[in-house]
């Protein structure tokens, strides 16, 4: 059993202990659009000489979430859903974990944290390792 | 915002009931709807030059990927005539339309047919599921477990929270079109429900509830539309103008996901505003959806709209009748045809052949003013496409 990214190039696991994972986004040099995943292309001007890759995270706010109670194969319910803000302004569609699959575990508006974990496994037993938030544990 | 060249009507609509019938294919339903809609016109079938054939899932449900319009309305006694094929997700009926209009505004010809039917049910419900979940980014959100009960949750929970919104709000536009969906003959449920019996069925995601969520349906809808000069010589019943039919994808980069947009699009070609509607059938997937709808469309403001509803102000006998039909909740939801669904119950309302669920105008018996919003799929935490039409008696 390996651990596999759901999908190539779309972010970066932390190797070292104090290194924290980030995800690559894009973010255009004129207008500051700023995506996940990362464009050639930047939607706001429509010019294809603008974008440049950034990181982004750790760190974003909960813009929404839902906590579903049904869920297709791979996803046994209860799993929160939502999407984060990261600090640099772009907004990605995530899992969240790191708490309860309750509607009063978190708060629109709360800190968050990026993290890489298993989101699901392959046919073949491989881990499918990808994006999710967890509640920013403030020290 | 540009006129079109040359004005256009629709002269006829026709459904086959949505629902669920194993037993039906995608040419039985099609037949049925295109032949209501004719009849419905009272024209010679031979009058039609060309025809926008909407479905989403046939490739995936039934196989049939390619050339489906041509397969499935040959049994409807389509051959010689071009047949366009469109999908757009759940807006897909409603962009078949515009297709018509516009291919009539060209001045190619004066009557084109416009057909939605989708067959989303299989003795394989796992099937369904997954063909539904590729009307999102397949990519980069199928892998990671979204479900659109999940987006109306996530949007409902931010209204909820900047502008008191409540899950009572909710369970009452449900309740009120589950009450005009049985009312409608063509809905797929037909049983009204209690703000009591929604509120306390099983959670989906919440604040959502079971009975407050579509459901999958078969179905189709078609209608036929005119060049306007010469429809009242052509057809047996009043012409119903199209005044606007919009059409736009979502945004991600400013304030509106395009939804506004849309809206003042349809207002600014139609020369009307929001408050000349005087019934809209707005897309509502999950039936509280329809609060956000009317906020975007102007009707009233995001802080107004719980009010509107504890006030009866969407109901058939309110100031502005909402999804007189029952919406996507209780009239069904087989995606490629809601848009054209939702055209059929506007024009049936504006003759004053609605029966039972009938609204009445402001100054007039039946509304002169109708608008359809519809929505389909899901890019990037916006919708795919948006469509607004209205319509003129």
């Amino acid at each position: 059993m390996t651990d596999l990214p759901i999908k190539e190039g779309l972010f970066h696991v932390g190797q070292l202990p104090d290194e924290k994972p980030y995800l690559i986004g894009g973010k255009c040099n004129v207008c500051g659009y700023t995506c996940f995943p990362k464009k050639l292309v930047c939607i706001r001007c429509r010019r294809d000489d603008t974008m440049s890759e950034t990181k982004l995270g750790p760190y974003g706010i909960l813009e929404t979430f839902a906590v579903m109670q049904v869920g297709p194969p791979d996803f046994p319910p209860p799993y929160i859903m939502g999407y984060v803000r990261t600090m640099e302004g772009a907004l990605v569609f995530t899992l969240i974990t790191g708490c309860e699959a309750q509607d009063n575990a978190l708060e629109i508006g709360q800190k968050m944290e990026l993290l890489v974990e298993k989101i699901k496994e392959d046919r073949q037993g491989n881990n499918l390792v990808g994006w999710k938030f967890r509640p920013l544990q403030e020290s | 915002m540009k006129k079109l060249a040359r004005e256009t009507c629709i002269i006829g609509v026709g459904m086959h009931r949505f629902g669920k019938f194993l037993d039906k294919g995608l040419k039985e339903l099609t037949r049925v709807a295109v032949w209501n809609a004719i009849h419905d016109a009272g024209i010679d079938a031979k009058l039609i030059e060309a025809a926008y054939f909407s479905n989403v899932l046939a490739g995936l449900i039934t196989g049939q990927e390619a050339i489906r319009g041509q397969v499935f309305l040959r049994d409807a006694g389509f051959e010689g005539i071009p047949i366009v094929n469109v999908e757009g997700a759940c807006a897909s009926g409603t962009i078949a339309l515009r297709e018509a209009v516009l291919a009539i505004a060209a001045g190619l010809y004066d009557v084109v047919l416009a057909v939605g039917a989708e067959k989303l049910y299989l003795d394989d419900t796992a099937r369904s599921i997954e063909a539904m979940s590729t009307n999102a980014d397949v990519e980069l959100m199928g892998g990671l477990g979204f479900q659109f009960t999940g987006s109306y949750a996530m949007t409902l929970r931010k209204y909820m929270e900047e502008y008191g919104w409540t899950q009572e709000h909710f369970a009452k536009v449900a309740s009120k079109n589950k009450y005009n969906g049985s009312l409608n003959p063509y809905a797929q449920y037909r049983k009204p429900m209690s703000v009591e019996e929604i509120l306390s069925s099983r959670v989906i995601s919440w604040p959502l509830t079971l009975y407050m969520c579509s459901t999958m349906a078969d179905g189709a809808a078609a209608a036929i539309v005119c060049r306007k000069g010469i429809a009242r010589k052509r057809c047996t019943k009043r012409p119903i103008d199209i005044v606007a039919c919009c059409l736009r994808s979502g945004e991600v980069t400013g304030e509106d996901d395009g939804q506004r947009h849309v809206a003042r699009d349809a207002y600014e070609m139609a020369g009307l505003g929001p408050d000349d509607v005087e019934v809209a059938e707005v897309h509502d997937a999950m039936a509280p959806g329809e609060m956000f709808r009317i906020q975007k469309l102007g009707f009233c403001q995001a802080e107004e709209v719980g009010r509107l509803v504890d006030e009866e102000y969407f109901t058939l006998g309110g100031r502005l009748p909402v999804n007189p039909s029952g919406g996507l909740a209780a009239r069904g939801h087989p995606i490629g045809a809601t848009g054209l669904a939702q055209i059929s119950e506007l024009v049936w309302q504006m003759r004053g052949e609605a029966e039972p669920r009938q609204v009445k105008g402001r100054t007039t018996p039946y509304p002169k003013i109708g608008l359809a919003q519809n929505t389909g799929g899901y890019v990037e935490g916006s919708p795919a496409a948006l469509t607004v039409t209205i319509l003129k008696s």
